[in-house]
């Protein structure tokens, strides 16, 4: 542990609306160090983003945030206060979703590349495009002199990509958030994307926050994992450890609710029921009980908070999958028919449907 | 059988000045046939033509050429490219369509129980308001919305899964032959997507259903399909039973699929996606194979002669020269 780059402590962020107190994100507390990556997984609404932004000082001014965040001994709340121009854009960069949105469509490719560096760093504008075209070189765009002087819309979505990540690179960047970066690309261009990045990490020793609702994206990519749902973390473990022996039911729920690439075809799906809570006003209980399989009485009263489960592991919940409790809570449950929180416990039985195609057509 | 598609062209014009137009070639020369009550996937990446086809099925718009019939050889045969206005919408209540964004595809203004019931307003026989309600009563409980509680809400009172369920529930409503389903899950989170999908298998085993289902996530067509089409920039590429065309992919951008998705399937290596991002315009498709310009193997036959598609066994057909040969090693 000796010298995290990135330390946030009990991040909270909320945003008052008509409806009341909207609580997007709940008590998120977690480490980086140099050099590595932090998987943040999440479905919408999960909070994912929105720690994002937090870190990224992009919040709207009407944002309530809580905790504190230091950055290599920087408390990042008072440089925000203190409006340091050269800290977001310079050490602390983000990748967007949407490429074509993250870039500005009547600027040339060169000069927006270039305006991060003249402005942070004092280039001259010469020299701004000179790097502007060694950067598009490293982010691997063919014919990177030509590209400097064509407009975003000359390039496709893949391409766009890279050209954004060029733009958060140019700074040499300690720390680089990339939310949801393939999510609008194709999938042989998202493995391309992943991997660039990937390789310009370990290039660069720069650390890396990965965000993503597919769990397939970070195995593999990131050295930790951290799952959210509903603005709180739900578990963190090392990757490997988490998809080895996860103790969240909220994991194990999303990897079985999964479609995988090497099952056959018209294997059913375990669902998970209902959908996601609206996070307004404080929950009593654990909020993901309502949809989960091993509740007991007291996830409705009392809220988890994250305990350790062997090395670097935290898992929030009061039945872990794999632990004496959990199992105990899931036969208990299973034997009763219903949940804690009165779900049906038949829906999430496994089976084959066996559709024979020609008989069930004769219905019709 | 119930549906074949033979020769499908479509094409769009594009820009230019007069007499100079130039032509997109979304889909060109595509046949397959859909068998009763079987789940057709359709897979490939943005601009490959898989929507189109679908939207070509239904006649919206019409393809450019070639022939689409609807229970072909028997007496309720129709010839979807034949018919035109009257003709046509008397055929309409047989193939209904889903779309990939739930909410944008319900009228804001309308309540559930009017949006559900508007095709058998039209097309019930009897139309009996009582029966109607009924029927409509009977469609929402089956996709899983309490009617009691909904029929008389407007869509922007349910979530993106429950907005899935009611379309679903429009489109069954009216029995249809054929569901098409074009990317109905993309727009929906992770854990919502696997109920709306065992939805789907339900809705197609109640009411007889046969689904053609349109998706950019390999897993998710897998799981739902019976047979699955590859295409690439307009053309088949492979089409083969789901599991027989996982397990032993043959065509090269097949393969290169597979191994990009976030978790490579097992069957082929990671390393088989390492090819060029760009894909060549559909206003200027390369000559001979389409994938030619960002595969592996392709050599100067693949410039020169189009590869058709042939049978590797007899539900597996591959259009390539040098398709990677069935068997366990299969490299």
């Amino acid at each position: 542990m000796a010298g995290a780059l990135l330390t946030v402590q009990d991040l909270s962020v909320g945003f008052l609306t008509e409806q009341g107190l909207v609580r997007a994100v709940e008590g998120v507390s977690f480490d980086l160090e140099p050099g590595q990556t932090l998987g943040v997984v999440g479905e919408s609404g999960s909070g994912k983003s929105v720690t994002a932004k937090a870190l990224m000082n992009l919040l709207p001014s009407y944002a309530q945030v809580g905790g504190t965040v230091d950055f290599d001994g920087r408390d990042m709340f008072a440089m925000a206060a203190n409006k340091e121009k050269h800290f977001w854009g310079v050490e602390m960069t983000m990748v967007f979703q949407d490429p074509m949105t993250s870039l500005n469509p009547v600027k040339k490719i060169g000069e927006q590349i270039a305006e991060s560096l003249r402005v942070h760093l004092g280039r001259s504008r010469r020299d701004a495009l000179a790097e502007a075209g060694d950067l598009l070189e490293q982010v691997g765009i063919p014919e990177p002199a030509k590209r400097l002087t064509q407009y975003p819309h000359e390039l496709s979505g893949g391409l766009r990509q890279r050209v954004v990540i060029a733009m958060a690179l140019a700074c040499g960047p300690r720390l680089l958030i990339a939310d949801e970066p393939t999510t609008a690309l194709d999938v042989t261009v998202q493995k391309h994307i992943l991997d660039l990045l990937d390789d310009l990490r370990r290039a660069r020793g720069m650390a890396m926050i990965l965000i993503t609702h597919d769990l397939g994206v970070v195995k593999g990519r990131a050295d930790e994992v951290m799952v959210m749902y509903a603005g709180h973390t739900m578990e963190e473990a090392p990757t490997a450890t988490l998809f080895a022996e996860m103790h969240h039911p909220y994991t194990e729920a999303l990897l079985e609710t999964i479609p995988r690439i090497d099952t056959p075809s018209h294997t059913r799906l375990v669902p998970i029921p209902g959908r996601p809570p609206e996070v307004i006003d404080v929950l009593d209980g654990c909020p993901f009980a309502p949809r989960c399989r091993y509740s007991i009485a007291r996830c409705l009263t009392d809220q988890p908070g994250l305990t350790p489960h062997g090395a670097g592991h935290l898992c929030a919940c009061h039945a872990p999958v794999g632990t004496t409790s959990g199992t105990q809570a899931r036969s208990a449950n299973e034997l009763a028919g219903t949940t804690a929180t009165g779900l049906d416990m038949a829906q999430f039985a496994r089976k084959v449907s066996v559709a024979d195609p020609e008989q069930s057509g004769a219905a019709g | 059988m119930v549906l074949r598609v033979e020769n499908l062209v479509m094409e769009f014009p594009v820009g230019g000045r007069a007499g100079h137009h130039q032509v997109v070639h979304a889909v060109s020369d595509v046949s397959f046939d859909i068998r009763r009550g079987e789940t057709l996937g359709i897979v490939g990446e943005s601009g490959c033509g898989k929507s189109t086809t679908a939207r070509a099925i239904v006649q919206l718009p019409p393809p450019t050429s070639g022939r689409v019939v609807l229970d072909p050889g028997t007496d309720q045969e129709a010839e979807l490219t034949a018919l035109v206005g009257e003709d046509l919408r008397q055929v309409r209540p047989r193939l209904q369509m889903i779309f990939q964004d739930p909410i944008s595809s319900l009228n804001p203004r309308r309540r559930v129980r009017d949006i559900v019931g508007e095709g058998l307003h039209i097309w019930a026989e009897e139309s009996d308001d009582e029966q109607i309600r009924a029927k409509v009563d009977e469609v929402l409980e089956a996709v899983g919305i309490d009617p009691t509680v909904a029929a008389n809400r407007r869509p922007h009172e349910f979530s993106g899964g429950q907005c899935q369920r009611i379309s679903i529930a429009r489109a069954v409503v009216l029995e249809p032959e054929i569901l098409i389903c074009d990317e109905p899950v993309s727009a929906l989170d992770v854990s919502v997507q696997a109920q709306i999908l065992n939805l789907l298998e339900e809705m197609k085993s109640r009411y007889g259903l046969t689904l053609v289902f349109i998706g950019h996530d390999l897993s998710v067509v897998r799981n739902v399909s019976d047979r699955v089409i590859v295409m690439y920039l307009g053309k088949v590429c492979e089409v083969g039973g789901a599991d027989a065309l996982y397990s032993a992919p043959a065509h090269p951008y097949t393969r290169v699929l597979l191994a990009s998705a976030p978790e490579p399937a097992s069957t082929v290596d990671g390393s088989e996606s390492a090819i060029g991002d760009e894909i060549p315009s559909p206003m200027d498709p390369p000559s001979g194979c389409r994938f030619r310009t960002r595969c592996p193997r392709a050599d100067g036959r693949c410039a020169t002669e189009e590869p058709v598609l042939e049978a590797l066994d007899d539900d597996h057909f591959v259009a390539c020269h040098y398709p990677t040969a069935a068997g366990p090693s299969g490299a």
